[in-house]
């Protein structure tokens, strides 16, 4: 979230060609492919998050198919979801950056800039407007033409229009430059591979061939939505911790002219200029009601003797509690300055609060999940830190031992799954048997584990024979359910899949009809590049992957020698009534009896099949 | 004439004894027949009991001078999946031999492969079928020729030998077999002929062809009152199974002839004590059959042209020095001896001294020598 400050000082536009490779924006063909899930991806988010069944309709037409590829086509996305409300569509598609993403929850994009990394894109190569439809109250389709103004980073509404409609929903509309006859297969491949890990959305696409390709939904029932939560201790990293101690209400904050706009209105001295006694005075009647941030501003303002005046010059360099000097810099003379601070002061202890932060008890009960105030004490004693240790003081080398004791302790309660959204054991079941109709299946969900503290829920499953036309290990990778289409090689998942020794799971890996579903759900999925087509293996994620592999492939396993006994019982029967019948005839002969031998009972018994109900079926005879 | 007495009454004897040796076999198959049928009726799996073959249980039986099999068995039961199969295949065999045996008609190993087809029973190849007869012939003691299967190689006979067929269409049909010079086959319908009369004192059993025509050329059969044998290398088993009834029915001493290396002292051997593949049967050997040469020690002795031995000819020579039969006489002494000069010589060599040097020179004297060994 730090970043979001740094991103404001570039220009979009510029931030957009620095960043489109690693956006997936590199080439006419990842473009299409690129822009075809940012759109789908919102869409579904935004149906997830409302609780509605999503039913996604995707074209792409040429606008103009004789020219041969790359060349321009429309794309459009429609969806039922909550539609936007009017008044935020322009800052929604017109601006980079604009987006309700932001926390700890599972959700498909990471900050919505996809979208309008597409839009843009679009513009950029063929100069033409975005078409946003949204209807977000059930009452009013709000109609928009729009362009992008680059350089401000504002939107150009060039048509806007109001219909009647009773259908919610949005519908997004670009046109761009892109490649189908290259992107189609991958587009295609997204397209059902998002249904098998949607089951309970109903996605088509009309291809500018005028194929149409329509995945109804599966179920009708949707997985519980994520909720925002704190991260959870396990798995942390001591960069994390530093970075949660900075990134909190106990830091120092920066005194720019917005936060002095918020220390004025707070006073409620927001019009005119006050000398540095008027706003002591009205601070020491207004105390009570004032925010953290404010309270800790005029205490730096106290001890600076500063009015707001004052206070737009400076910086704030250090505040040297051991020393009780505050170190700040002044831009009007350019020069560095101390100022003492009063240890008996009540402003004093504010500072020395906020700068020494919390106790490492209260920090870790309140920020961190699973981690209530006694779980907070137990570990303090089992990392022998003193519990009110004030976490603003500790040393990189406390902080270590501090981030090595949260790994090891082993009394946390495993992580919170709310924020997650795995598709659960029955969906997936659904998805994978509807999909490829297989002889045999099995599905895991792993318990919720955590990695650098963000928790993650492994959920896999695995399908034999059937309708399976593909020979080997075929792995659908998803994340967040999303389908990881590209880069495959260097992902994770494929490594633990290759890992396995299949023989000892009675599979021939180079010839079975073999099919993995491996599903990563997390608040923030470790992928290798911004791309989002592979995952980091992080030891922990791995560690979860294998055990999931593992429990399913004991399970194919089991089917597997029962398929085996199955399958040698059958030919056992196969044996039997064609040589049984030979045999009686030989001896017959042989023996010069006129009469065949009665062994139609021994027949009957070796040509009987146990069913897997435990009935007994017989063999038709062959000739 | 007190000899052709007693050789009418072998005859006689040995005519009624094959007749039995048919019935014998019928009665067998029929035996083996009605016990499965029993085991059927009884709701039992039927089974076979095969002598094991084993190297571990071939054994040499120095009574009988030959390799024989020793008391392991295996059981081919249909209980067992994966034995119902052969077990059948061996079934049918023996359904098949009795049928043959019962029209005395022959057939060829390759015959049975085909055969087979037509009654369901699949054989992957005829290496199967092959394996599934001399099962049989293990399960009966029998020789295959017993029940009519016979081997595509044939070998042949000259000599002033009267024979009587008894195959279909034959039978009664009588033949001197000195009236074609390239010789008579030593098929199916020859050795199952009865032997009638002959002037011959001796069979004379070569190894190769081209002697054989030269001998017949020669009239080594009336000159040495013979009866010539081509055996064309190793003596098939119906080649073996004539000799042995010329010596035993018609009370001929047997002579062998080879090449003057390891391969043809072991072919000698074969004929007298049989082989190990064959240990199985009982029946195919002529314990007294002596071989006459080309020993090791007559290539110096009648300074025969030698080539090299090859390094595989000594491995032979080495292999065959740990067989019980190279422990003693003249078979350990030639094989000694080939080891030494490590040279071989063939019947041709002869021919350096004239083409009829082999049986004007060598013949007789080598003759003369066989009758003190």
């Amino acid at each position: 979230m730090s970043s979001k400050e740094e991103f404001n000082q570039i220009s979009p536009s510029e931030f957009f060609y620095r960043n489109r490779d690693l956006a997936g924006f590199s080439n006419p063909t990842r473009s299409l492919y690129t822009a075809v899930r940012e759109f789908v991806e919102n869409s579904l988010d935004a149906c997830d998050h409302s609780g509605i069944l999503p039913n996604i309709h995707m074209t792409i037409k040429a606008v103009d198919p004789e020219k041969p590829d790359p060349k321009q086509y429309i794309l459009t996305v429609k969806d039922n979801g909550p539609g936007i409300p009017s008044k935020h569509v322009p800052l929604a598609f017109g601006t980079v950056l604009y987006g309700s993403k932001f926390g700890l929850k599972q959700a498909r994009g990471m900050f919505g800039l996809g979208a309008t990394m597409a839009i843009l894109y679009g513009q950029i190569t063929t100069n033409k407007s975005v078409k946003v439809k949204s209807n977000a109250d059930g009452k009013t389709r709000f109609d928009f033409e729009m362009l992008l103004d680059i350089q401000k980073n504002k939107p150009v509404i060039l048509k806007k229009q109001e219909t009647p409609s009773s259908e919610k929903g949005l519908s997004v509309s670009i046109c761009l430059d892109g490649d189908y006859s290259k992107a189609g297969t991958k587009i295609r491949d997204y397209v059902y591979q998002t249904s098998l890990i949607t089951p309970y959305a109903t996605i088509s696409f009309d291809d500018p061939k005028g194929e149409k390709f329509n995945h109804k939904a599966i179920i009708r029932s949707m997985p519980p939505a994520p909720t925002i939560i704190a991260p959870h201790p396990y798995g942390i990293d001591v960069e994390t911790i530093r970075r949660m101690l900075v990134d909190t209400h106990y830091q120092i904050p920066n005194v720019d002219d917005k936060m002095i706009e918020k220390v004025r209105k707070e006073l409620g001295m927001s019009k005119k200029k006050f000398t540095y006694d008027e706003i002591m005075k009205k601070t020491e009647k207004k105390w009570k009601s004032l925010t953290r941030p404010v309270r800790v501003v005029i205490s730096l303002m106290s001890f600076l003797e500063a009015d707001f005046e004052k206070l737009q010059r400076i910086r704030i360099e250090d505040v040297d509690l051991r020393n009780n000097k505050l170190v700040y810099w002044d831009y009007s003379t350019s020069q560095t300055l101390v100022a003492e601070m009063d240890v008996e002061s009540h402003f004093y202890k504010q500072l020395a609060n906020t700068v020494q932060g919390e106790s490492l008890t209260h920090f870790l009960s309140k920020r961190f999940q699973r981690v209530g105030p006694t779980a907070a004490l137990e570990f303090c004693k089992f990392a022998k830190f003193k519990p009110e240790t004030r976490v603003g003081n500790m040393t990189d080398h406390e902080l270590v031992k501090l981030s090595d004791a949260l790994q090891t302790y082993e009394g946390f309660r495993s992580p919170d799954p709310t924020c997650l959204a795995p598709l659960g054991d029955g969906p997936l079941e659904k998805g994978i048997e509807r999909r490829f109709e297989p002889d045999f299946m099995a599905v895991v969900q792993r318990t919720a584990s955590a990695y650098s503290g963000f928790p993650f829920v492994i959920e896999m499953g695995i399908a034999y024979g059937g309708k399976i036309e593909t020979r080997g290990t075929t792995v659908y990778r998803f994340a967040n359910r999303i389908p990881l289409l590209y880069d495959e090689g260097s992902d994770v998942v494929l490594k633990v899949v290759k890992d396995t020794d299949w023989n000892r799971y009675k599979v021939k890996n180079d010839s079975a009809p073999l099919i993995i579903v491996s599903h990563i759900c997390s608040t923030r999925v470790p992928y290798k590049t911004v791309g989002k087509e592979n995952v980091a293996d992080r030891p922990e994620i791995e560690k979860e992957l294998r055990l999931a592999l593992q429990f399913l492939s004991r399970k194919l396993s089991g089917y597997m020698s029962k398929k085996g006994q199955a399958e040698m019982a059958k030919k056992r029967a196969n044996l039997y009534s064609k040589y049984l019948p030979l045999v009686a005839q030989f001896c017959t002969e042989l023996s010069g009896n006129k009469k065949e031998p009665n062994y139609k009972e021994m027949m009957k018994e070796e040509t009987a099949l146990t069913n897997s109900d435990g009935s007994l079926e017989e063999v038709k005879k062959n000739g | 004439m007190a000899k052709k007495q007693t050789k009418k009454e072998t005859k006689k004897q040995t005519k009624k004894e094959k007749l039995d040796k048919s019935k014998n076999l019928i009665s067998l198959l029929k035996k083996h027949g009605a016990r499965v049928y029993e085991d059927l009726e009884n709701g039992e799996f039927p089974k076979f009991s095969i002598p094991n073959r084993s190297i571990s249980n071939i054994i040499y039986d120095k009574k009988l001078r030959q390799y024989v099999l020793g008391t392991n068995t295996s059981l081919r039961s249909s209980r067992n999946s994966s034995q119902l199969r052969s077990f059948t295949q061996l079934l049918w065999l023996a359904f098949f031999a009795n049928k043959l045996t019962h029209e005395k008609k022959s057939s060829t190993l390759r015959d049975v492969y085909y055969s087979s087809q037509a009654f369901a029973v699949d054989f992957e190849d005829q290496g199967e079928s092959d394996n599934i007869i001399v099962d049989l012939e293990a399960v009966l003691s029998q020789p295959r020729e017993d029940f009519y299967v016979f081997p595509e190689e044939r070998s042949s006979i000259f000599g002033d030998l009267t024979i009587e067929y008894t195959i279909p269409g034959y039978e009664g049909k009588t033949q001197n077999l000195s009236s074609h010079p390239d010789g008579y086959a030593i098929g199916p319908s020859m050795t199952s002929a009865e032997l009638v009369d002959t002037s011959a004192e001796l069979v004379i059993a070569i190894e190769k062809g081209g002697l054989f025509t030269r001998f017949v050329e020669e009239q080594v059969d009336k000159k040495f009152k013979s009866i010539i044998i081509n055996t064309g290398g190793q003596a098939p088993r119906s080649t073996r199974t004539l000799l042995k009834r010329l010596h035993d029915e018609m009370g001929l001493p047997v002579v062998i002839l080879t090449d003057g290396d390891v391969y043809g002292e072991h072919i000698a051997m074969v004929i007298k004590s049989g082989s190990a593949n064959a240990a199985h049967l009982k029946g195919l050997t002529v314990p007294d059959a002596k071989w006459m040469g080309v020993w090791a020690t007559d290539i110096d002795k009648f300074k025969l042209p030698t080539i090299p031995m090859t390094e595989s000819d000594i491995k032979r020579c080495y292999d065959l020095l740990k067989d019980p039969r190279y422990q003693e006489g003249l078979w350990k002494r030639e094989l000694e001896v080939f080891i030494k000069i490590k040279r071989k010589a063939e019947l041709e060599a002869f021919s350096k001294y004239g083409l009829n040097n082999i049986t004007e020179k060598y013949l007789p004297k080598k003759l003369e020598e066989s009758k003190s060994f």
